[in-house]
């Protein structure tokens, strides 16, 4: 994609996502920490779209913002509220260690790789991924599946009052 | 597993200011998570000390007071306050008083029955359409009440030995259309949420009362009639000729919400009916035998008691020769049927307590007098 | 292309895409680079919402919506207003923004702020991908269904942000109630429509629309189950009545919106009707043929037949708002989650096979109709079975209690009289 306007709205995101990111980060207050993190997950679903993908642009809001950041809220409101602020901790300088560390590594990738750079996007369309994960790929699409109902299951017994479990028991 | 995830229960109070018509009433409730684990009545919000002025005014004079205890069923107060005072005075009421008497009675039963079951009907959810329904058929009651005592609400019509006034013209046709028109409407209601599968899974089995903590607690009323007991003080005890007319008594299944509503449905059923032979069968006579302004009845003690839309309905006067009694006390039905409002909501949910306090049907008025 | 009177001049109303185009083409001309973007924006946002949905929300959805339950209740709805009342909506408008907007001082202000407009954006936002006609589609993306279901997610959030700010116990609950509601109920949400999807094997919108119109049969028809549980789940998404334990009272404890007053109060409240007019605009695109009628639209223009099957169907929640009662809270995800979803899932079963069958018959016309008519029967057959086998006994009620003759006492279930 070319053109004026993708560059505008590239160099529009970045900066939502970066400052999104980093909101994360310096917020105290958990909550406005949560809502960055849904601001940054719309960006990269921004940056799908301005990579033709967009199905999993909308996947991306869909899962992440529409149930991943509920999923965060909820453990956010539900644990106690001594530990809800992002307050200062002796871990705050090996994290920041690590982040230069990684960032340098990654750097290091982004300058060293020889990208392949393509005239034209290959137009992937929704059903060559549908083929595709049901064809090549289908072994770890089951796989996923199962593991999400195994957690269903295990949330649902981990929330149990005693006499449900009772009546169990005995049926 | 259990006991990984804590949970601390926390105080609510429902009320005192109820988003349906009940009144100022409030009730405590420890919940945990959605369950109620334990409600604790506060009452008194609406205290006038009715009994205490009783004892200042006269017999006659007291009867306004007795309108505004249960200010939607006014009719029946004045009858119950003025059927206990006859009791210890020793007066007779003549044939066509004791039939204006009923059907006024039965009148204000459809009245009150319009408004229980329309708000019971907004508790559970359903948008105002059956409360605007059956209270447009109680706007025609309540025009029948304007034509013959000339108020609406609190009519101040029954008098210590009859009624007040004689039936005005207009008011034999009004009575018919209402009798005509209402029966419909009733189907409508029952139509619309009797055979509901939401109004049914919100009402059926909530708020189960059983027959043993019903009579144990003194209950009356649709509370006692929906858990099966065919207890009707109409019937078991009647008062004004009630004997002469037939009519039968609804009883429920299982005593829950769902029971006293269609055993309110069918009572305003019955209450068409009586309407109708009471109508039908009117003497002609006086209405009302001659007492004298400032009444003195001799030493004694009278209790009455006639079956109010809430239940039983008691009227307790002591005499001491004087013009003003003694001692007035009411037994309201709604206190006492409140009695069991623990046991009916612990375990549920809190939208579970609502919808069985709509279904007790209280008027705080006559908890708190 | 199809045949269609509309012609490609500017002023032929019939076809909107023309105004805006040539607009577009004339500003391409006049403005500087890149600004033709923002006045795109501008026009698909003014045609969109501010043309059609502003208008609908405020005369069919306050308006509309309050004469029609009026009638329902057997009263008048509002007519003092300006004939017949019609100037209410107007009014309501303008004492919401005079009136004063307080905010609590514990509560988080930023949240407080943003939540209304998180919850205003996404209903703009939907409008976009919506077909009005074979031009009139302002963002022509293939995988509209799934931007719809996307953006549908994202007004959960505004809701939660709304009860946390308000640094109030109770809103906190209420907020918690509303959201596992609504995801609860978005699962059977994504099941039904993919049942449409497997149908017309495409993801967008306008593709559906030209299926309708190349088969000349509603997805209504061909899968009705799918649209009954597309518009419950729909209904419980908007909070309205049956599943409104949001916005009514929330029995006692005072829902997530207390602490907004004025304005703010205003965004939420219209919005719910804009998300209701989105909604039913999706599902007259999706299941109710969109644009197209039967070859009608030659003649009418293809948007007011859009319109028009969008208030239909709004139509429909304003009449279940006005009957039903309300369902308790942990009645409704079980509603949800053990009746709804099964339910969806062989409607998905049933379609897939239907396809299979179809695509090896090189697929046929005919055999359309053949699916519609089994898929009608069926339904009905299976959403009642499903009942069954879910402990649904209608025959168990009784809707008379029963009668005796006289008082004497406790009369044990099964004696009579």
């Amino acid at each position: 994609m070319d053109g004026f306007g993708v560059t505008f709205a590239f160099w529009i995101l970045a900066a939502v996502t970066l400052v999104a990111g980093s909101g994360v980060m310096v917020s105290r207050n958990l909550l406005h920490a949560v809502l960055f993190l849904i601001l940054a997950f719309v960006g990269v679903a921004g940056f799908f779209v301005l990579l033709s993908a967009e199905f999993i642009a909308m996947a991306q809001v869909i899962i992440y913002v529409g149930a991943i950041a509920v999923l965060v809220l909820f453990a956010v409101l539900l644990t106690p509220r001594a530990s809800r602020d992002n307050s200062e901790t002796v871990w705050a300088l090996p994290g920041m260690l690590l982040a230069v560390c990684l960032a340098a590594i990654f750097l290091f990738v982004v300058h060293d790789t020889q990208w392949k750079t393509m005239t034209d996007a290959p137009l992937l369309t929704t059903q060559d991924l549908g083929r595709s994960l049901l064809g090549t790929w289908v072994l770890p699409f089951e796989i996923a599946s199962v593991l999400l109902t195994a957690a269903l299951v295990g949330a649902i017994m981990l929330t149990r009052s005693a006499e449900e479990e009772a009546e169990d028991a005995l049926a | 597993m259990t006991g990984v995830i804590k949970s601390e229960p926390f105080v609510i109070n429902i009320g005192p200011q109820h988003p349906s018509t009940h009144g100022v009433f409030r009730i405590r409730a420890t919940v945990d998570g959605e369950k109620v684990i334990d409600a604790e009545m506060v009452m008194g919000y609406l205290h006038r000390s009715m009994e205490k002025l009783a004892e200042e005014r006269t017999y006659t004079q007291n009867i306004p007071f007795t309108d505004r205890t249960d200010y939607l069923s006014s009719m029946s107060n004045n009858l119950g306050y003025c059927l206990a005072a006859e009791k210890l005075a020793g007066i007779e009421v003549p044939a066509r008083g004791d039939a204006i008497r009923v059907i006024m009675a039965e009148l204000q039963r459809l009245a009150s029955h319009c408004m229980a079951v329309g708000a019971f009907a907004n508790d559970t959810g359903a948008w105002q359409t059956p409360i605007m329904w059956t209270l447009r058929e109680r706007e025609k009651i309540l025009d029948i009440f304007e034509v013959t005592s000339g108020a609406r609400l609190t009519c101040n019509y029954m008098r210590i030995g009859g009624v007040a006034f004689d039936l005005r013209p207009p008011f034999e046709p009004m009575v018919r259309k209402v009798l005509t028109e209402l029966p419909p409407v009733i189907e409508e209601i029952e139509q619309l949420l009797s055979g509901n599968e939401i109004f049914v899974s919100r009402t059926r089995g909530i708020g189960v009362l059983s027959p043993e903590l019903a009579t144990n607690a003194s209950l009356s009323g649709p509370m006692l009639r929906g858990s099966g007991i065919a207890w009707d003080i109409r019937k078991a005890d009647p008062y004004c000729g009630y004997d002469q007319y037939d009519f039968d008594i609804p009883i429920g299944y299982r005593g829950d919400s769902y029971d006293r509503f269609i055993v309110r449905l069918e009572e305003m059923r019955q209450s068409v009916k009586i309407v109708e032979q009471a109508l039908d069968g009117l003497p002609s006579g006086p209405f009302c035998t001659e007492v004298p302004l400032a009444l003195r009845p001799p030493k004694g003690e009278a209790y009455a008691r006639i079956e109010s839309p809430r239940g039983e309905l008691g009227y307790y006067l002591v005499s001491d020769e004087g013009p003003s009694p003694y001692r007035f006390h009411i037994r309201p039905p709604s206190f006492i049927n409140l009695s069991a409002l623990k046991e009916m909501t612990v375990g549920g949910t809190v939208a579970d307590a609502i919808v069985v306090l709509g279904s007790i049907d209280i008027v705080v008025g006559e908890i708190d007098r | 292309m199809m045949p269609f009177l509309a012609t490609d001049k500017w002023y032929d109303l019939r076809d909107l895409a023309n105004i805006s185009s040539a607009i577009l083409d004339g500003a391409d001309r006049i403005l500087p680079f890149g600004l033709v973007y923002v006045l795109a924006a501008l026009i698909g946002f003014v045609a969109s919402f501010l043309i059609f949905v502003l208008p609908s929300q405020l005369f069919v959805g306050v308006y509309g919506e309050r004469k029609l339950i009026g009638r329902i209740q057997s009263r008048y709805g509002p007519n003092r207003v300006g004939p017949f009342g019609l100037l209410q909506p107007i009014a309501d408008t303008i004492k919401l923004l005079q009136k004063e907007v307080l905010t609590p001082t514990r509560s988080d202000r930023l949240v407080m702020y943003i939540a209304p407009i998180f919850f205003v954006a996404p209903a703009v936002l939907l409008f976009a991908v919506i077909p009005f006609g074979p031009n009139m589609v302002f963002a022509d993306i293939p995988v509209s269904l799934m931007y719809f279901l996307a953006i549908s997610s994202l007004p959960v959030l505004a809701n939660f942000m709304a009860g946390w700010s308000a640094n109030n116990k109770y809103s906190l609950f209420g907020a918690i109630r509303i959201v596992a509601m609504t995801i609860s109920y978005e699962t059977p949400l994504v099941m039904s429509l993919l049942g449409a999807v497997v149908i017309t094997s495409t993801l967008s919108l306008q593709g559906m629309v030209l299926w309708a119109d190349e088969y000349k049969i509603w997805l209504a028809f061909v899968q009705p189950l799918a649209l009954v549980i597309y518009f419950i789940c729909v209904s419980a998404e908007l909070n309205r009545t049956p599943t409104d334990i949001a916005e009514a009272e929330s029995e006692i404890v005072a829902g997530y919106l207390t602490e907004y007053s004025g304005m703010k109060w205003g965004l939420f409240y219209g919005m719910d009707i804009g998300y209701a007019i989105a909604a039913s605009a999706f599902a007259a695109t999706v299941f109710l043929g969109g644009w197209t009628l039967f070859g009608l639209e030659k003649w009418v223009p293809p948007w007011m037949i859009f319109i028009g099957k969008t208030h239909l169907f709004y139509a429909l929640f304003i009449w279940t708002r006005g009957t039903l009662p309300r369902l308790r809270s942990d009645q409704l995800m079980a509603f949800a989650w053990k009746y709804l979803l099964p339910l969806a899932l062989f409607n998905l079963f049933i379609v897939v096979t239907e396809r299979m069958i179809w695509s090896e018959e090189g697929y046929d016309k005919a055999y359309i109709y053949l699916f519609a008519i089994f898929n009608i029967l069926v339904s009905g057959l299976l959403v009642f079975a499903w009942a069954r086998f879910n402990g649904y006994r209608p025959d168990d009620v009784p809707m008379r209690p029963r009668l005796v003759k006289e008082a004497r006492g406790y009369v044990p279930l099964g004696e009579n009289e």
